[in-house]
């Protein structure tokens, strides 16, 4: 066979394999061991309305200090996320300055035509890769140890910007996925897309964690 | 005593007209009800009978309800606080932020979205008795029927529990 039609051949089956092997295991992802001193940076994707509201409660829980610093990923245009999180922010009463606010082009808007829709899902998947991939090659500092994502479609995009990183072998957050408190028997459409790919999939209701192995529950985190 | 409906962030054409209809009020003010305030968001409603002031709609209807309605405010927190009966639409946010106000609570779901998972929420915090869940059309026997004694109290948020998971990914003891 030709080198070329050969290469041809097998690269897709390199990436398959690839894929395969960063894909989270069935059992829980290996935990290593952090000193009580040591911070943990965070990064938290707001997706407006109640996604935002569910994550920026699921937030207020955490010790500020021991996830520190914290980047918020809002759309564009959301300013009401950004201020809620600023919000939070001033509650949990920081003295330092531990956080920052970076916004991504929407996947896509409400009601936006499905034909226009790839182009702008590639803008948010650019400024992702910016931000989590390109960024810290460049300055050395990493993105994020943890992301935690709550919907809606725009965080997809968050996370295939994280799995760029794990495919070339650099350093990635660990994938936390909450699903919201309003799904009772059947998963958000991110919920079924990302459960493949998160380290972590936290339903809030027991019917859903039920039906799904993957699925873990712990009573209502909202 | 004062009920409070609200529509959220679109629009409920089926909850407003129903919340505003004479029978509707009738058996809210049998249950002691004198005052109904109603957040319509974008629903359309029959202005006619409505004095307007600035963004209110009110009118004092005979039997003695007196009833206002008004469109959207920033926050809804000061008007659950004030209420003595919400009857909102099923979004989980709104859901939430009454049930935590230990305020008794009766869910009317949209069933004109799309998705219908709003049913779903309203029907399992029903079975559980947190809420009473309605439809349009049997509001006014859900109403009747209503006793806030019946109620299972909501359990306060426990941030405890996501931080536990949180702290067990990355690996910090306990």
């Amino acid at each position: 066979m030709h080198p070329i039609a050969l290469a041809i051949l097998l690269t897709p089956l390199g990436l398959l394999l690839r894929l395969y092997a960063i894909l989270p295991q069935g059992k829980p992802t290996k935990r290593g061991v952090r000193l009580v001193s040591e911070p943990c940076k965070l990064g938290m994707f707001l997706g407006s309305g109640g996604h935002t509201t569910e994550a920026l409660t699921l937030l207020s829980s955490l010790d500020f200090a021991r996830y520190s610093p914290r980047t918020y990923i809002v759309s564009c245009g959301d300013t009401l996320s950004a201020k809620k999180a600023v919000a939070l922010e001033s509650l949990k009463a920081s003295e330092i300055l531990a956080y920052s606010v970076i916004t991504i082009p929407r996947a896509r808007r409400v009601h936006q035509s499905l034909l226009t829709t790839p182009l702008t899902s590639m803008q948010s998947l650019a400024t992702c890769v910016y931000h989590i991939t390109l960024s810290p090659l460049i300055t050395g500092v990493h993105f994020a140890d943890v992301l935690l994502l709550n919907g809606p479609g725009t965080c997809v995009i968050v996370c295939i910007a994280v799995y760029i990183n794990r495919f070339l072998g650099l350093h990635s957050p660990k994938l936390v996925y909450v699903e919201s408190f309003a799904r009772v028997r059947r998963l958000s459409l991110s919920g079924k897309i990302l459960r493949f790919f998160v380290d972590r999939f936290v339903v809030q209701w027991p019917e859903l964690a039920a039906a799904d192995s993957k699925a873990e529950y712990r009573g209502w985190l909202v | 005593m004062l009920a409070f409906v609200t529509v959220g962030s679109t629009r409920f054409d089926g909850l407003v007209h129903r919340a505003l209809s004479d029978n509707v009020l009738d058996t809210l003010r049998s249950k002691g009800y004198d005052h109904l305030v109603v957040q319509c968001g974008n629903s359309d409603f029959d202005t006619s009978e409505f004095t307007r002031a600035g963004d209110t709609w009110t009118r004092q209807q005979k039997g003695g309800v007196l009833v206002e309605v008004w469109r959207f405010k920033p926050t809804l927190q000061e008007e659950y606080k004030r209420a003595d009966l919400v009857i909102s639409h099923a979004g989980s946010g709104t859901i939430l932020d009454v049930l935590r106000l230990q305020k008794p609570l009766i869910v009317v779901p949209n069933s004109t979205l799309m998705d219908d998972h709003q049913q779903e929420l309203a029907v399992s915090l029903d079975d559980l008795g947190h809420v009473k869940a309605a439809t349009v059309q049997n509001l006014l026997l859900v109403i009747e029927g209503f006793n806030r004694a019946t109620l299972v109290p909501f359990p306060a948020f426990d941030g405890s529990r996501f931080r536990e998971i949180l702290d067990e990914e990355m690996g910090y003891p306990y």
